[in-house]
C-alpha cells in the first residue's frame, strides 16, 4: 500500500510519501517548536507534491491519504482534515485518520511511551501507549494533574513531544524521563501516521473531525 | 464551469457558475441560529461548522448544477477578508480540490464579490457604476469601472450598517440575527416619532453608525417603562435613520463621480425601506439601480466563482502556499 500521510496538530507541519516498498520521502520540521508560529496553509500542499513527486507517485498511485486528527491546535488540525478530505474526493483515495499522539508515541522505543503536546493555557494533551497499544486516551491536563496520574503507573513511562519540554522539570521530579531538547523524537513524524494508518480503516471522509477534546471559547466576535 | 467556494464568516457556501456569469447552482449552509445565545458569531464555533459542512456544501453544489467534480475547470474560493480560521476550511478545501486535479485555482476578494454580484444572471450590470454594499461585517461604497477591480469611495469607519441593525434589535429586546426582526416592527411604527441623527463623518463618503447605536440606547433608557409601548416607532424612526444615512452616501458617489448606475449588495439589501428608499430615489434622478436576489446579496459563493471570471487564475502549482488574509 502506498501512502501519502501528514500532520498539523502541532506548529509543525509533517508530510510523508511512503511506498508499499518502505522507502519513504518525508518533510517535518527539524525540531518541536512550541514558539513556531505555525504555518500550515503554506506549507502543507507544497511538502505533499514535493514528497509525492519525490516518491515517484502519481495520485492513481497512491492507495491511501492518512491524517493526524489531533489532539493539537485547532486552526492548524482543520487545514490538514479540510485538505485530506479534498483531496480524497477529489481523487476517490481512503481516508484513514490516526490520532497524532500516537504517531509521536510511535517514534519512541519504550515500553511505556507518554506522548505530550502542547495544549497552551497552561495545559497539555497527553496519552500513554504501552508497545503501541493505547492505554491512556488522549486527554488535556495541566501538568500537576497528569504527574497525578502518573503516580498511578506501576512503572515509569519515556515522555516526548513539545508538551514533554514544557514541563520537563516536572515530569523528571515525578520520576518520568524527557528526551533531549534538540531530539527530534519530539516531532509529530508524518512516516509514523502513514505507519500506523495500516491498522486504522478507511473512515468516510465527511465523518473525520479534528480531536478537539475542547469546547470552543465562546465570546462573541463583535 | 467555475466552482465556488466561500466561507469567510458564519456561512459555509459553495456555488457553480459558468462563464457566461449564469448561475447553475448557489449553496449555502447557514449556521444563523448556532450564534443566536452569544448575540454574534464565534469565530471558533463557526470554523468547526465549516469543517463539518463544506464538503457536503460543496457536493450539493455539484449535483445541482448536474456536474461532477471532473467538469470543474476553475475553483475559485475566497481568501479574505473574514475571520481567519473560518476563511481557512474553504482555502484548504478549494485548494486541495484544485491541486488534486491541476486545475486553476483563483483567489478572490469577499468585497470584490459583493461589488460584482450585479454582474451575475441574465442581464448584468455594465461598468461604470456605483455600487453600495451593507451587510453585517461590511459597508461601503466603490467605484468600478473594470470588473477586475473596484474603488473604494468611502466605508464605515466603526459599526456595519447591518451591525448597527442587530445591536439596535437588540436594544428593543428583539432577538438576533435583529436585522429581519427590526425590520418587521419597524413597519408597525412611525418613523418620524423620534428624531435620531443622520451621522455623515467627514467631507467623504465614509460611514458611522456607533454614535446612532448610543443615541437609541440613550433613548430606550430615558423613556423607561414607556419603550415598551414605543417600541415599533423606536424601531421605524431608527431604521429609517440608518437607512437615510446609506441612501445619502450612495447618491452623493452617484453625483460626485458623475455616473448613473447603482448597485446594491450586502444583507441590509434585504431591508424593505432601504429597498423602497432607494427605488424611490433612483426613479427620481433616472439612475438604473440593481439590486440582485437576496440569495446574491447575502454571503454566497455564486458572486465569488462570479468575480473569478474576471480575475487572472493561479495555474497549478502557483497557489499551493496560497495563505489567507483576515483583513482588507
Ligand atoms: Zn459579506
Amino acid at each position: 500500500m502506498n501512502v501519502l500521510g501528514f500532520d498539523t496538530s502541532t506548529t509543525g507541519t509533517s508530510v510523508c510519501a511512503l511506498r508499499a516498498d518502505g522507502t519513504a520521502s518525508e518533510v517535518a520540521p527539524e525540531r518541536a517548536g512550541p514558539d513556531r508560529r505555525p504555518r500550515h496553509a503554506q506549507e502543507l500542499l507544497p511538502a505533499i507534491e514535493r514528497t509525492r513527486a519525490e516518491a515517484g507517485l502519481e495520485w492513481p498511485d497512491v492507495d491511501a491519504i492518512a491524517v493526524g486528527r489531533g489532539p493539537g491546535t485547532f486552526t492548524g488540525l482543520r487545514i490538514g482534515i479540510a485538505t485530506a478530505r479534498a483531496l480524497a474526493h477529489a481523487r476517490a483515495i481512503p481516508l484513514r485518520p490516526v490520532v497524532s499522539l500516537a504517531a509521536l508515541a510511535a517514534g519512541l522505543d519504550a515500553r511505556l511511551a507518554l506522548a505530550l503536546t502542547d495544549a497552551r493555557r497552561g495545559q497539555v494533551y497527553a496519552a500513554l501507549y504501552e508497545h503501541g497499544r493505547e492505554r491512556w486516551a488522549p486527554f488535556a491536563a495541566t501538568p500537576e494533574d497528569l504527574v497525578e496520574r502518573l503516580r498511578t503507573l506501576d512503572a515509569a513511562p519515556v515522555a516526548v513531544g513539545d508538551g514533554s519540554l514544557r514541563c520537563r522539570d516536572l515530569l523528571e521530579e515525578a520520576g518520568v524521563p524527557v528526551a533531549p531538547d534538540q531530539s527530534e523524537l519530539h516531532v509529530v513524524r508524518a512516516l509514523h501516521i502513514c505507519k500506523l494508518a495500516s491498522a486504522v480503516p478507511p473512515t468516510s471522509p465527511e465523518a473525520i473531525v479534528p480531536l478537539y477534546l475542547r469546547a470552543p471559547d465562546a465570546k462573541p466576535a463583535r | 464551469m467555475i466552482l465556488g467556494i466561500e466561507t469567510s464568516c458564519d456561512d459555509t457556501c459553495a456555488a457553480a457558475v459558468d462563464l457566461d456569469g449564469r448561475v447553475l447552482s448557489n449553496v449555502v449552509a447557514s449556521q444563523g441560529l448556532l450564534h443566536e445565545r452569544y448575540g454574534g458569531v464565534v469565530p471558533e464555533i463557526a470554523s468547526r461548522r465549516h469543517l463539518e459542512a463544506v464538503d457536503a456544501v460543496v457536493s450539493d453544489a455539484l449535483e445541482r448544477a448536474d456536474a461532477s467534480l471532473s467538469a470543474v475547470e476553475t475553483v475559485a474560493v475566497t481568501s479574505g477578508p473574514g475571520l481567519i480560521g473560518a476563511l481557512l476550511v474553504g482555502l484548504s478545501s478549494a485548494k486541495a480540490l484544485a491541486a488534486a486535479q491541476g486545475l486553476p485555482l483563483v483567489a478572490v476578494d469577499h468585497l470584490h464579490g459583493h461589488v460584482t454580484a450585479s454582474m451575475l444572471g441574465e442581464a448584468p450590470i455594465e461598468p461604470p457604476y456605483v455600487c453600495l454594499v451593507a451587510s453585517g461585517g461590511h459597508t461601503f461604497v466603490a467605484r468600478v469601472d473594470e470588473r477586475a477591480s473596484y474603488a473604494t469611495l468611502g466605508r464605515t469607519l466603526d459599526d456595519a450598517a447591518g451591525e448597527a441593525f442587530d445591536k439596535g434589535a437588540r436594544l428593543l429586546g428583539l432577538g438576533y440575527p435583529g436585522g429581519p426582526a427590526l425590520d418587521r416592527l419597524a413597519r408597525e411604527g412611525d418613523p418620524e416619532v423620534f428624531g435620531f441623527p443622520r451621522p455623515l463623518p467627514g467631507d467623504g463618503l465614509d460611514f458611522s453608525f456607533s454614535g446612532l447605536k448610543t443615541s437609541l440606547l440613550y433613548r430606550v433608557r430615558d423613556l423607561g417603562e414607556a419603550a415598551a409601548r414605543a417600541r415599533a416607532d423606536l424601531a421605524a424612526s431608527y431604521q429609517a435613520a440608518v437607512v437615510d444615512v446609506l441612501v445619502a452616501r450612495a447618491l452623493s458617489a452617484l453625483e460626485q463621480q458623475r455616473l448613473t448606475s447603482l448597485a446594491v449588495g450586502g444583507g441590509v439589501a434585504a431591508n424593505s425601506r432601504l429597498r423602497a428608499r432607494l427605488a424611490e430615489a433612483c426613479a427620481d434622478r433616472g439612475i438604473d439601480l440593481w439590486i440582485p436576489d437576496m440569495a446574491l446579496c447575502t454571503d454566497n459563493a455564486a458572486m465569488i466563482a462570479g468575480a473569478a471570471r474576471f480575475l487572472d487564475p493561479l495555474p497549478y502549482p502557483d497557489y499551493l502556499a496560497l495563505d489567507a488574509t483576515a483583513r482588507p
